[in-house]
């Protein structure tokens, strides 16, 4: 169920999909390749707002199936020689296991608990690829191989060509995701999100779609790790990091939560204000921090929310 | 087909169900009654699977439910309404009926089509808003309904689920007078197949609906029988009905 | 088979290590217990200890003086955030305030970073615990056994605190029911701040008893935090038996995982965060247990 109607989205939807079309066509290399990353970025903050905001389970430890994802592609890829095109949605299926066994252990927890716990998670798999010898420990490796689009025209090594690709891949992944939050399964999560209590004696197995939206958010934030392979060509620890985990989380907040688009802004936002802050100021920490806290304080609704209230001011004057 | 054994329940030193015994056969419109604190909340804990007992069984149809949890026995074809209203918050009643639907049915697996379009529940939420006489509120969303009509609401989503043994704790809680009756023509309205088991306080409304009451005290039974056996009782005429019964 | 003397050695530094744990953890678990919050910059709080001891070891040239005074500021601070910040959240979810404090883990690393620089940094164990003692043959630092010594202390204190005072009453009443403690009347918002402050200056105390051990480094919040809430899910939530026991557990994992499989040695603690999550959800002493 989405609580925002249809007319609404597909406005604000094409809006943001124009903005970025217009970008890509008139920035150099290098603005090119910061939309390319804040494509990805969007993919990675939808999944979490599938998890936080419909879910309603909070999770600070969602990079670690955005690391899985790269770090499994790159393992394919570079010691199975497996071709890229194969290894990618082999990356993602391998993340949506490791998260059916890591869910199943946790998704029945409490808000509270559930954080604690993804945050260990998180750490986890950050301690594990640091020390790992194979795929290059705290270094990380380099060389992921890329796929090769040449059949359509594409090379994925000039930015505007990545692009293109990772806004095309954004868009779907919102398609897909607005269509389950519309179908009777997303009306289900909807409701046991509102009053799990009420579901479960209407004969609703929470826990098992709880589980399966876990599962489908972390998949989704594989999907935007291989893409980062894609971009980078390179994978590192730091993909897990419990830092990468707040910022997608504060670029959902930021967006607005359960918005769906929102999210979209909100890693747009944050990701251009990261790079020009952290080119400024060696305390660029700090800066987001304050903005976070005060947009959880202050501005509960995010971007999202804002422009609703916007809306419905112009339209009553 | 609903049966439950010598339930058996307590926190601690505090024993909250003593050997509680019931029966319901289809179509049964059977009430429960007894002074605040007799353990009637908590008996429907745990019948609907909310708690479990320490001791004592609950049969669905001659199958042992005892083990499993609420949703479990939902689908089995048991639910219940709760005493203080628990529903969707920021859902309209047509959305809450047709999710429960949804439940019920099981249509929750369908992840590809739209859910406005997908199987007959937004038609069927009107139809059981008719029913419990919700159809004007059909797109009010339920936080701002009053009171008496989130009530009505209440019972509405368990019915959508089509039980077979439906479990109402207080439908009259904090009504008025009109809203009461209402409710009593409601309750009157509902499948005659259906098994009910209310917990009430209104007695007017039990003597009308109920053909078994059972008087709870201090957690177990202490009189079980026809509205006639029930205020013909000594015991109860001592403990509870006191002047309420005529 | 390793000679007993490197096993007591072992057992000794991992007693140390779950003091220091239960430094941090027992006032996090019982905030929790009694707020359903955490307070994810609790490792801040231990780290501006840390980086406070520091400077008042060097200003002064007196750890006692820092062990005094490092853990007041750090109550201080708490105070401060719990006045401005987290108040302002009080009404609303648990998981904002949450987020509040996920948000001040950002701030706190670059607010020691500014003040204090980039470095590792390093205090002295004070000359009275500088040297060693003998145990069974081989050489153990004093300062560790003050360590041990003093985490058994606080424990002590704490558990005579809940046990037989009347703040210490209204707090396991508060864990136990919050909304009945409320109802009887119980100035339960006093209670929480009093708590919260002290949960503060635990953290300060561990700062500064940690630094002769570990390092100090701006980013040593997270490294602590993590295994404090391993600590707090293991050991189950509110009550101070819970934290006591997940803190041994938790420091006994690390310690001899190190030793015994140093391949594997930051994952016992997640292993066994694994085992109890699937055996006992709720904790192992947690101060409300599941039904």
């Amino acid at each position: 169920m989405n609580a925002i109607p249809i007319s609404q989205r597909r406005i604000v939807g094409l809006a943001l999909l124009a903005a970025a079309l217009v970008a890509w066509r008139f920035s150099g290399y290098a603005g090119q390749d910061r939309l390319g990353e804040i494509a990805i970025a969007a993919i990675f903050a939808m999944s979490l707002d599938l998890m936080v905001g419909y879910g309603g389970m909070v999770s600070l430890g969602h990079a670690l199936f955005f690391g899985l994802g790269a770090y499994a592609l790159a393992g394919l890829t570079l010691f199975l020689k497996w071709p890229a095109a194969a290894a990618l949605p082999a990356a993602v299926l391998l993340t949506g296991i490791v998260a059916l066994v890591i869910g199943r252990l946790i998704v029945h927890l409490g808000g509270v608990f559930f954080i604690m716990v993804t945050l260990a998670f998180g750490q986890m798999g950050w301690a594990w690829f640091a020390r790992d010898r194979i795929f290059g420990g705290i270094g990380g490796l380099s060389g992921v191989p890329q796929l090769d689009l040449a059949a359509f025209g594409a090379d994925l090594a000039n930015p505007g060509d990545f692009a293109l690709l990772a806004v095309a891949v954004a868009t779907v992944v919102y398609l897909l995701l607005a269509r389950l939050i519309d179908s009777p399964f997303g009306a289900v999560v909807s409701a046991l999100h509102r009053n799990a209590n009420r579901a479960r004696a209407l004969g609703c197995p929470v826990q098992r779609y709880k589980l399966a939206v876990f599962t489908v958010a972390a998949m989704l934030a594989a999907l935007a790790g291989t893409l980062q392979t894609q971009r980078t060509g390179f994978v590192s620890p730091d993909l897990l990091v419990w830092t990468s985990s707040g910022e997608v989380l504060i670029m959902v907040i930021i967006g607005g939560l359960g918005s769906l688009l929102g999210p979209i802004a909100g890693a747009a936002l944050w990701t251009l204000l990261h790079h020009y802050l952290s080119a400024v100021t060696p305390y660029w920490m700090a800066i987001m921090g304050s903005f976070f806290v005060a947009i959880v304080l202050f501005a509960g609704e995010g971007l999202y929310g804002a422009l609703a209230r916007l809306t419905r001011r112009l339209r009553h004057v | 087909m609903f049966r439950a054994e010598g339930l058996c329940k307590s926190f601690g030193a505090l024993e909250v169900a003593r050997g509680i015994s019931l029966h319901l056969p289809r179509g049964a419109r059977h009430a429960i009654v007894g002074p605040n604190g007799s353990g009637k909340t908590t008996l429907f804990n745990l019948l609907s699977g909310e708690l479990s007992p320490d001791a004592g069984r609950v049969f669905i149809d001659g199958r042992d439910v005892t083990d499993l949890p609420p949703d479990a026995r939902a689908r089995a074809g048991l639910t219940r309404s709760f005493q203080k209203n628990n529903l969707f918050p920021g859902l309209t009643v047509r959305e809450s009926l047709a999710v429960a639907m949804a439940i019920g049915v099981g249509l929750g697996t369908v992840f590809w089509r739209r859910f406005a379009r997908a199987g007959d529940t937004y038609r069927g939420a009107a139809a059981i808003a008719e029913r419990i006489r919700l159809t004007p509120y059909l797109e009010t969303i339920v936080d701002t309904l009053p009171y008496g009509t989130q009530r009505q609401l209440e019972i509405g989503l368990a019915l959508a689920i089509e039980p077979k043994i439906l479990l109402l704790d207080e439908p009259t809680a904090g009504m008025s007078a009109e809203e009461t009756a209402e409710m009593a023509k409601l309750i009157a309205d509902l499948p005659d197949e259906l098994a009910l088991l209310v917990i009430e306080h209104d007695m007017e409304i039990v003597f009308d609906f109920a053909q078994r009451i059972t008087v709870l005290d201090y957690g177990r039974v202490l009189a079980e029988g026809t509205p006639a056996e029930i205020r013909a009782s000594p015991e109860v005429r001592r403990r509870y009905l006191g002047e309420a019964a005529r | 088979m390793p000679d007993p003397a490197s096993l007591v050695i072992q057992l000794l530094n991992g007693l140390q290590y779950a003091m220091l744990l239960f430094l941090l953890s027992v006032g996090l678990s019982v905030v929790f217990g009694l707020m359903n919050f955490i307070n994810l910059a609790h490792g801040t709080v231990y780290m501006l200890g840390a980086f406070l001891g520091l400077t008042l070891v060097r200003a002064t040239g007196s750890f006692w003086g820092a062990l005094a005074l490092a853990p007041l500021f750090a109550a201080a601070i708490g105070a401060l955030f719990y006045a401005v910040l987290l108040r302002r959240v009080q009404g609303e979810s648990a998981m904002k305030q949450v987020l509040v404090t996920f948000g001040l883990i950002f701030i706190g690393i670059d607010v020691v970073r500014m003040i204090w620089g980039d470095y590792e940094e390093a205090i002295a164990a004070p000359a009275l615990l500088a040297d060693s003692v003998r145990i069974w043959g081989q050489l153990y630092p004093s300062y560790r056994l003050f360590v041990i010594a003093l985490g058994l202390l606080v424990a002590i204190v704490l558990w005579l605190g809940l046990e037989r005072t009347r703040l210490g009453a209204v707090v396991r009443a508060g864990v136990d029911d919050r909304v009945m403690a409320a109802s009887l009347g119980i100035n339960i918002e006093a209670a929480f701040f009093g708590v919260f402050c002290l949960g503060c200056w635990l953290a300060g105390l561990a700062g500064v008893v940690a630094a002769p051990v570990l390092q100090i480094y701006p980013g040593m919040d997270v490294a602590i935090l993590i295994p404090t809430l391993i600590v707090v899910v293991v050991g189950g939530p509110g009550s101070l038996k819970g934290a006591l026991l997940g803190s041994l557990l938790i420091g006994m994992a690390e310690t001899f995982g190190a030793v015994l499989l140093p391949e594997f040695a930051s994952f016992m603690i997640y292993a066994v965060m694994v085992l109890v999550l699937l055996l006992r959800p709720g904790g192992l002493l947690p101060a409300r247990p599941a039904a």
